[in-house]
């Protein structure tokens, strides 16, 4: 009983606290009840784990009431795309209307003359799922901390005469009773209900500053999202219709096998195709990048815990049920395709959010090829890169918004110099962008396994390698302006809000610890969900000599990386830099060499002086590469190429 | 002491690649000094160099270089003692390149525009070549079945007979990575080009000497990966790794250094086509 009272925490506490927000509306009351939300819930989400490991690692839960939750789950899932269709009316928008109808057209037919049978089990918490559930009911109500403080200087801003910051909230809170739903719940039809409650609360949340440009790009959210809401609920009959339960867990783990045909195939396809849409993959790019008009805290949100993973989530938990299949290396290639693709535009740009999205919207590919893959291997990985890049993208997105609020741009070339500034978020940002890039740290840990993953497939093999290469481009590039400084002989203490601060270091503190506990983190949620889901190819992923082996059958490892040395010897040095700060002379100082005398003997070296005693300022770029790699050249291409890979991956299961 | 030999080999290695490094140097210009009609300095001229710099005034820009430079050493020594342990190839590389990484964050954390745009520069490069290295642990995975170096000493063929575009492409980028014409143009080898010293220009003295020593460890590391080629037996494989080196340094000395866009060009185009064809070879070969 008590963990029905969990699962109904996780998933109805965040709504009891978007009730509260929209009534007591004052700024101590908000910031109790998200305060409260995020102790409650991650503590919830932490015993959860507790029973989930009691239990053998699987936990399939039905509801035994007079009440029928089906019914009530239905009912709201119709009213919500009535509303849908209402907000198409309101914007005028028909398109939205139209696709909103397409998909109530289906749900009812489907309802109505599919003599559906809803299955026994409600519930069903495995690892996989309790991954998500940690990442949503630790770093969203983190993401709400953040937005506390953030939310107030963004309304100052804006000159705000009303606050609209309880309705931000309310939306939040739903954001996240919805996200935990999906993944923890075993019925297909409530996964596409809460998947839909997601994607109009995406909506809200983009349009929130309610500029002509929010709105667009929040209109443009919810059209693409509706476009995967109809695959999936395609999905759904289409499957129902083979395999005759709406169980997820059956649906898994009936092996493909030969009977791999008709119906199945595309109705995964379908589901394929609706996690695509969600997490942003090529083409359906456009809406997650129109996304970040929205307040820093809706992008934290949107490219860490929620929204975007909810897409990938969906690849990975169906993996299994196309694992060696045809579909799976589609699928695997239309992730390396954006893996390639993202990784490339993001050289092209100078806005910093938009190389972050451009980086979620790559990392996300790599999530999907690895699902796609399919071997034990290679869903390791993507679980692994799902904690990870959760992790350290929603500490980027909130580290660029405190940027932006403390030098009021955006753009990367001005963010040199920024240690004089902001020392404590740039040391945060570098941490966030080096936990992206470099080993030891978890998301390259995972890049390694993926590439040793894709082996056997030379397409994605190909796309992954070159699109590694490209993410080293940009993050570097990033990361020397952000870290060019001269000398000061002492450091300006930065002023932040404790929110803003509390959310900033906390997350700090679990992008470090997830890289640095990768052992455990993987025997206690990776291994035996690996185990369970016995995917039966030859790799195998284990743990020993404080890191992670990969073994292909035979009695020599195939690879393997004891990442903890490398932390020892990275924090070995990370503790020398006081030294060197403590021992720097002002008089060993020297300014940089410019071909000309200093002006002024500045140490900073932004001036010197030329030929004909002309002062010359010094302004260096970096390369963006926009003729070869900017947007206008590109997207239009990749587009085409992504959705011909759609097709091809239809046709072929067809 | 149960890691007891394992430490001793270590500390082996940490000591003597520097050396071996900074002979090879030393070789290299007196080679080069000779192939330009000059007597050259003596064979250990880069070890007074680097004994000059260490007594140099300790000069900085600001706090922080000198913590690149350590990143840039330690990760570089790190990625040898992995190919001594005979680990994980693939890792390796990314080892390798967060070395260098922290070198390029370093000159780009000053504020001059030489070693900004050599650093630019450098990245460049390693986007040009990466996908090269990375494609030769693909390659020896699919001879050997495995990414740990183990396996291809305990693999009954030498790399060579499977993978001979790919060590050709290998060679191909090690002018890169060794900084050679016609591909110096992050730092100059020969120095006084429009970029000054390209990425070194700001670091002096103890760094510089430091700098100095890392190239020393990769060029070990190096001619070490290209012995694997020929791992069997090791001693070819040393032969043949020299002989590399040399050259190297012939064409270090009859080429002019070519633009970025032409190296990009050049490199992705032969040398990851040359890596690829013979990857695609290996798998419809299975």
């Amino acid at each position: 009983m008590e963990t029905y009272l969990l699962l109904a925490i996780a998933i109805l506490l965040p709504v009891l606290c978007a009730g509260l927000c929209s009534v007591i509306r004052g700024r101590t009351g908000r910031s109790i009840i998200v305060t409260a939300a995020l102790l409650v819930m991650s503590v919830v989400a932490v015993l959860l784990v507790g029973r989930i490991t009691a239990a053998g690692g699987k936990l399939a839960l039905g509801l035994e009431s007079p009440i029928d939750f089906n019914l009530i789950v239905e009912i709201l899932d119709i009213a919500l795309i009535v509303y849908i269709i209402y907000i198409g009316f309101s914007l005028k928008k028909m398109l939205i209307s139209t696709l909103a109808s397409i998909q109530l057209a289906i749900v009812l037919l489907f309802e109505i003359f599919g003599s559906v049978k809803e299955p026994e089990k409600v519930f069903m918490l495995d690892y996989l799922s309790l991954i998500m559930v940690l990442l949503v009911s630790i770093v969203g109500p983190l993401v709400a901390v953040f937005a506390l403080g953030y939310m107030q200087e963004h309304e100052e801003h804006q000159h705000m005469k009303k606050s609209r910051q309880p309705r931000f909230f309310v939306i939040i809170f739903i954001f996240l009773g919805a996200m935990n739903g999906l993944v923890i719940t075993n019925n297909l039809m409530w996964m596409g209900f809460f998947w839909e409650v997601t994607t109009v609360c995406s909506f809200l949340l983009i349009s929130h500053d309610r500029t002509e440009e929010a709105v667009r790009n929040g209109i443009r959210a919810l059209w693409i999202n509706l476009v995967g809401g109809i695959a999936f609920v395609l999905g759904i009959v289409m499957i129902y219709s083979v395999s005759g339960t709406l169980a997820i867990d059956e649906i898994v783990s009936a092996r493909p096998g030969a009977a791999f045909a008709g119906l199945l195939p595309i109705g995964l396809g379908m589901l394929c195709l609706a996690g695509f849409t969600k997490s942003a993959q090529f083409p359906f790019q456009s809406w997650l990048l129109g996304a970040m008009v929205a307040p820093t805290p809706v992008s934290g949100l949107l490219h860490s815990s929620t929204m975007v993973k909810a897409g990938v989530y969906l690849v990975v938990r169906f993996a299994p049920a196309f694992a060696g299949t045809i579909l799976g290396t589609i699928v695997a290639v239309v992730g390396g395709f954006t893996f390639v693709v993202g990784s490339a535009l993001a050289i092209s740009q100078r806005n910093a959010k938009r190389v972050l999205a451009y980086s979620t919207i790559a990392n996300l590919g790599l999530i999907i090829c690895c699902a796609g893959i399919g071997t034990n291997i290679a869903l390791g990985a993507a679980m692994l890169l799902i904690v990870f890049h959760a992790i350290s993208k929603g500490l980027l997105f909130l580290c660029v918004g405190t940027i932006e609020h403390g030098i009021g741009s955006r753009d990367i070339e001005d963010m040199q110099g920024l240690m004089k500034k902001m020392p404590f978020t740039t040391v945060i940002t570098v941490i966030g962008m080096i936990s992206m890039l470099l080993p030891p740290f978890g998301v390259l840990m995972t890049k390694w396994l993926a590439i040793e993953a894709a082996v056997h497939l030379p397409i994605v093999l190909v796309l992954i390698i070159i699109g590694s290469a490209f993410t080293v481009f940009f993050w570097a590039k990033w990361i020397g302006i952000i870290l060019t400084m001269s000398y000061k002989t002492s450091m300006h203490v930065e002023k932040l809000k404790v929110s803003v601060k509390t959310a900033l270091s906390v997350l700090t503190l679990f992008v470090l610890s997830a890289s640095i506990l990768i052992v455990p983190l993987f025997n206690t949620f990776v291994a035996p969900q690996l185990s369970m889901d016995a995917l039966g190819d030859a790799s195998s992923l284990t743990s020993g000599n404080g890191g992670i082996w990969l073994g292909n059958g035979n009695t020599l490892n195939m690879g393997g990386f004891a990442s903890i040395g490398f932390f020892i010897v990275l924090f070995a040095i990370v503790l020398t830099i006081p030294i060197f700060i403590r021992r720097t002379k002002p008089e060993k100082i020297k300014p940089p060499y410019m071909g000309g005398e200093n002006v002024n003997d500045d140490i900073r070296g932004i001036e010197f002086t030329g030929p004909g005693d002309k002062v010359e300022s010094v302004i260096v770029h970096n390369y963006y590469f926009k003729n070869l790699l900017g947007e206008e050249r590109l997207t239009l291409v990749v587009n085409l190429i992504a959705g011909a890979i759609i097709m091809i991956m239809f046709g072929v299961v067809i | 002491m149960k890691y007891l030999p394992e430490i001793i080999i270590a500390l082996i290695t940490i000591i003597a690649a520097p050396i071996i490094g900074g002979l090879l140097t030393g070789l290299d210009r007196k080679l080069t000094a000779r192939m330009q009609n000059r007597i050259g300095p003596p064979l250990l001229q880069p070890f007074y160099d680097f004994f000059k710099l260490l007594g140099k005034e300790k000069i900085t820009l600001n706090q922080t270089q000198m913590v690149y430079v350590l990143c840039y050493l330690l990760f570089a020594i790190m990625a040898l003692i992995m190919l001594v342990f005979k680990q994980d190839l693939l890792m390796l590389v990314f080892i390798l390149t967060f070395s260098n990484l922290s070198l390029v964050v370093g000159a780009t954390s000053v504020r001059s525009p030489f070693s900004k745009i050599g650093a630019q520069r450098e990245i460049i490069q390693m986007v040009a070549y990466e996908p090269v290295i990375l494609m030769m642990t693909v390659g020896i995975y699919l001879t050997t079945k495995s990414f740990m170096i183990e396996s291809i000493f305990q693999h009954d063929q030498p790399m060579i007979a499977n993978l001979p575009l790919v060590f050709l492409a290998f060679v191909f980028v090690l002018t890169i990575k060794l900084k050679k014409s016609p591909f110096d143009f992050s730092t100059s080898h020969h120095g006084h080009q429009e970029l000054v010293k390209g990425i070194t220009t700001e670091f002096s003295g103890l760094q510089l000497a430091l700098i100095e020593m890392t190239d020393w460890y990769d060029l070990v590391l190096l001619l070490g990966m290209i012995s694997l080629f020929f791992a069997k037996p090791l001693w070819v494989g040393i032969l043949i790794a020299l002989a590399s080196y040399f050259l190297e340094i012939v064409i270090d000395n009859i080429s002019a250094r070519v633009t970025w866009r032409w190296m990009l060009k050049i490199v992705w185009l032969f040398g990851i086509g040359a890596a690829l064809t013979n990857i695609i070879w290996l798998y419809a070969r299975r």
